[in-house]
Order: C-alpha cells, then structure tokens, then sequence
C-alpha cells in the first residue's frame, strides 16, 4: 500500500511507458508523502471493467493510506496526470486520478497489519528483524 | 454477500491454482461472515506490474466486510486470508497484500 491502478484504452500506454510512469508514480508518491519506496505498487491493465475509466482515456486510481491532506492529494494527481501525459502523449485533459482512503489497519503486508504514516521506520526495521531471523533458521 | 478484489500477475496463477483460490475464498467469506463471495480477478499482463518502481511479484486480496470489523478481529482474519493465499499461490508472505476493509458509508 498504495496500490496504484493503472486503466488504459488500449495501446494508449506502452510497455516502456508503463515502467517509466511506475517509476514516476512510485518517487511522486514517497516524495509528497514521505512513505519508503518498497511500499508502492503500480499495475497496467487496459479496459478492465473493474476499474471504469468512464469518458477518460488513462484512469489511474491509487488506494494510498488515510491521513494523507487534500493538498498532498491534490499534488499527487497533477503529478502523476503530468507523467502518464509526457510518456503517452495522451492529454492531460484524458487523464484522471483519483484517491481513495484506505485505514493502514485494514491492511497486512508482510505478515504484519501495515504501519500508519509516520510509523513506518519501526515496521520496517521489524520486517528486517523477521528476514533476519529467517536467514539465520536457514 | 461480501465482495472479493484479487489482482494477479500474468504466469504466477494457473487455472488450478485459481480454482483452489476461489474455493478456499470462498469458504473463508462463509466462516467468517456467513456470507457467500463475489470475486473479481483482474490479471496484470507480464511487465505490466512493479514495486518500489521494479518488476513486480505481488498480488493483492481485498474484501469489503458486510459488516463494520473491530480490530482484533480484522487482524486475525486478515492473517488468515494471506496465509491461505500464501498457502494455495505458493508464494512468500512478502509477495501478498491482503486487505479486509469495512463496508463504505
């Protein structure tokens, strides 16, 4: 968490473009939000009925944890809308993307429930505690 | 009736698999919320998925609870569900996202 969902038309991003824009999607999102790097997820799909893209040509939604300010919100989306725009040339006009909240306790990674903004240097550091142990069993 | 979102890479799940999957979810929604369970499987096509800006071997499993969850329950469930994940998808505990989220106001 985040996980950012990516919905296209089809043949609108291309496999280059994806990488690129998981790159861009993943330092603009640790970059307003200060959350570290291996927690951000990025997926493409092209018309997946799941994810409506409605009238747009490139929907990308990211469930990110609450507590995130309607300007760290708002920042992530001209962003991110200007990346997908500059690797796909698709208009930013065709572009959206939404938020949605999501309780960091209503989520497990690593076997753990995930930490919430702020915390997480302890969950990480108990992460690497648990690889650590597991290294030493093996 | 609870909802169930799964995101998979391309590859990672034979039909197998997805079949054990969808079983084992769907006994798990019934235990736990005596409810049945509408799945969604949205495939992530090869080179179409990354973490931390790299390829990507994650999936995700998300339920919305029928009912509002308190924490201790939440947790232990949760646990559940990504150990049967792990379990049936043959991956690590670091490969799987589970979420169990209440039903939106």
């Amino acid at each position: 968490m985040p996980v950012y969902i990516c919905n296209s038309k089809p043949n609108a991003v291309s496999v280059e473009a994806s990488a690129k824009i998981a790159k861009d999607v993943t330092r603009i999102h640790c970059a307003v939000t200060g959350a570290p790097t291996s927690f951000v997820h990025v997926f493409f799909v092209e018309d997946a009925d799941t994810y409506p893209r409605y009238d747009k040509g490139v929907l990308l939604m990211g469930s990110i944890r609450s507590g995130r300010t309607q300007e760290q919100k708002n920042q992530l989306a001209t962003e991110m809308a200007q990346s997908i725009h500059d690797h796909t040339g698709v208009p930013v006009a065709e572009i959206a993307v939404v938020t949605q909240d999501t309780p960091a306790s209503w989520v497990m990674e690593g076997g753990e429930i995930f930490p919430e903004p702020g915390e997480e240097a302890a969950w990480l550091a108990q992460q690497e505690a648990k690889h650590a142990a597991v290294d030493k069993d093996q | 009736m609870t909802s169930c979102s799964c995101i998979v890479q391309e590859g990672q799940i034979n039909s197998d698999i997805k079949r054990c999957l969808t079983n084992r979810l769907e006994d798990f929604a019934q235990q736990s919320f005596q409810s049945g369970l509408d799945i969604s499987w949205t495939v992530i096509p090869q080179g179409r998925g990354f973490t931390a800006g790299k390829p990507s071997t994650a999936s995700v499993v998300a339920l919305t609870a029928p009912e509002p969850l308190d924490q201790d329950t939440r947790t232990s469930l949760l646990k559940e569900l990504c150990d049967l994940w792990i379990s049936e998808a043959k991956c690590s505990v670091d490969e799987v996202v589970g979420v169990i989220a209440d039903p939106r106001a």
